[in-house]
């Protein structure tokens, strides 16, 4: 079993919306799947559906290798889970909800709600009713609560939400250390490329409940951010030349007088070494980076226009 | 099934609960006192006998406890689906219909359980106030205690039922006062005493009305497998 979940054709409509269309998703097992998308994209009803909260209108899940039938629920005790805003029964102690937890969850492992107020660093609030607890302390103690039966599968809903930057940066630290330490394999979404570009080794991109496309962050950062762009007065003639002397098909004409190159195995001297040779004047050559924030933009507003690796979603 | 009771239970302010049980039955017992001691004097007692005070006592038990199971039922049921912890629940690798059910019946029992005890604990009271004072003839015997003691069981099974029968109404709408407003209705529908007469009295009626809570009740979660919540 190499995937913690595998959606196909994935859907949920409501009465005539579709809220989510034809998900295609693939989270490997051990990994961190950042899943990116505006307000309303259909992330939370995705997670709900993995959950078993909504039942999709059309497609299917499979959890751990196995098909998600309704009714079945054996599986949810592998799951640790935060979907959208933290809930908890207020007049009980942060102890008391997580020791509750435990017990509907079937897992009795002493130490194991201590370890993870501790790492969530909750420790000597605990005794405290959870309503006066301020939405920072909930957010992490819903991570503390998720994290407390050790899951295999880790479903985050925006879980930054209402912390600190230093709230923040631990979080990051847990959810990496989670991964390494026990294997979690973590879904976690948000709006915010910055929140999970930092930690994720997967992105799936959602808009208007599409997954547009799934990438290896890996992959994303070594062939599409970089780019040579060239300015010269012909830049038809810069771009034969290329096509021509260099064998090149990783570039773009952005006007007449602009060129990218994404193929960045090819040194710098050599592009302007050839374009020079061939009577190509340049004004400028210079490296750049189009960042992670600016394709994954172009992705949602459909310019999906450069060369990019990576299967095409739904 | 029973951890799942347990694990309710826990979730606490349950003992407030019994507490506000012992309250409502020292005010029916005032509220029993007063109407045995102060005389409308052209009619004379409240009550024409014994087997008549025993039946104002099950008649007011019953009524309170209706409506006080409606408050249970809704801070079991109703709150859960409103405060959206139903969804950390039904997250749970735990059957939903036995996770509903074990809820149903803390209500079920503890309306029970409550209506069965008032009943034991205000007819000696009555009885022994009775027995002192001794206004009204001693018509019981211990036929009709029987008789009695078997009229209260039927009663409050049809109570305990009809306890259920706001959910019906206040679950669609996650609605807390709907669901105690219901309650109070169906009480002064069934409770109300006109003339010595109510409704409840006809001990089909009850019945019946229990056996539509618990009919609305069970097709109220029959798809609950199947229901998106949140």
């Amino acid at each position: 079993m190499t995937h913690t979940i595998r959606t196909r054709m994935l859907s949920k409509s409501y009465r005539s919306a579709d809220v989510v269309s034809n998900v295609e998703m693939t989270v490997k097992r051990g990994e961190i799947y950042g899943f990116l998308g505006p307000n309303g994209a259909g992330k939370s009803t995705v997670m709900k559906m993995l959950l078993g909260l909504v039942q999709p209108t059309g497609g299917e899940i499979e959890l751990f290798g196995e098909k998600l039938i309704i009714g079945r629920n054996e599986h949810l005790k592998r799951i640790g889970h935060l979907i959208e805003t933290p809930v908890f029964y207020d007049r009980m102690t942060a102890r008391e909800n997580l020791e509750l937890h435990a017990e509907y969850m079937g897992y009795h492992s002493k130490g194991a709600i201590d370890e993870a107020l501790r790492m969530v660093h909750l420790v000597g609030t605990d005794r405290k009713p959870v309503k006066q607890f301020s939405l920072g302390m909930k957010q992490r103690l819903a991570i503390a609560r998720a994290i407390s039966t050790r899951p295999e599968l880790l479903l985050l809903d925006e879980p930054i939400n209402g912390l600190d930057p230093e709230g923040i940066q631990s979080m990051r630290l847990l959810f990496r250390r989670l991964r390494d330490e026990w294997g979690t394999s973590i879904l976690v979404s948000s709006h915010l490329l910055s929140e999970i570009e930092q930690i994720a080794d997967t992105i799936g991109v959602i808009n208007e409940g599409r997954l547009l496309r799934e990438v290896s962050l890996d992959d994303v950062r070594t062939s599409t951010t970089a780019f040579v762009e060239i300015s010269t007065p012909n830049a038809a003639l810069a771009a034969y030349v290329l096509t021509e002397k260099l064998g090149l098909d990783q570039f773009k004409q952005i006007d007449d007088h602009t060129l990218r190159v994404y193929d960045t195995r090819v040194p710098q001297e050599s592009l302007s070494k050839m374009l020079i040779l061939n009577d190509v004047s340049i004004e400028s050559i210079n490296r750049r980076h189009h960042s992670l924030e600016e394709y994954f933009f172009d992705m949602i507003k459909g310019g999906d226009d450069h060369a990019a690796p990576g299967q095409t979603g739904a | 099934m029973l951890h799942l009771v347990k694990l309710e239970l826990k979730k606490g302010g349950l003992r407030g609960y019994i507490l506000g049980a012992l309250i409502a039955y020292a005010a029916i017992a005032g509220l029993l006192m007063l109407m045995y001691f102060v005389k409308d004097e052209p009619t004379g007692s409240t009550f024409k006998n014994q087997a008549d005070m025993l039946s104002a006592v099950n008649t007011l038990v019953g009524a309170t406890f209706i409506v006080y199971a409606s408050a249970l039922l809704s801070k079991l049921v109703i709150s859960e689906f409103k405060d959206r912890t139903m969804t950390l629940l039904f997250a749970y690798p735990v059957s939903r219909k036995q996770l509903i059910f074990a809820k149903l019946s803390i209500v079920f029992v503890w309306c029970f359980v409550a209506i069965v005890l008032g009943n034991v604990l205000l007819d000696a009271l009555m009885l022994t106030v009775n027995h002192f004072v001794g206004d009204l003839a001693s018509d019981l015997s211990a036929t009709n205690l029987v008789h009695q003691f078997g009229h209260v069981i039927l009663q409050t099974i049809g109570a305990a039922g009809m306890s259920l029968l706001p959910l019906v109404i206040g679950l669609p709408r996650r609605s807390v006062a709907a669901t105690i407003v219901s309650s109070i209705f169906i009480v002064a529908i069934v409770s109300s005493n006109n003339a010595g007469f109510s409704l409840s009295s006809i001990i089909a009626i009850p019945l019946a009305l229990a056996a539509i809570g618990i009919i609305g009740a069970y097709l109220s979660f029959r798809n609950i497998d199947q229901i998106d919540v949140a």
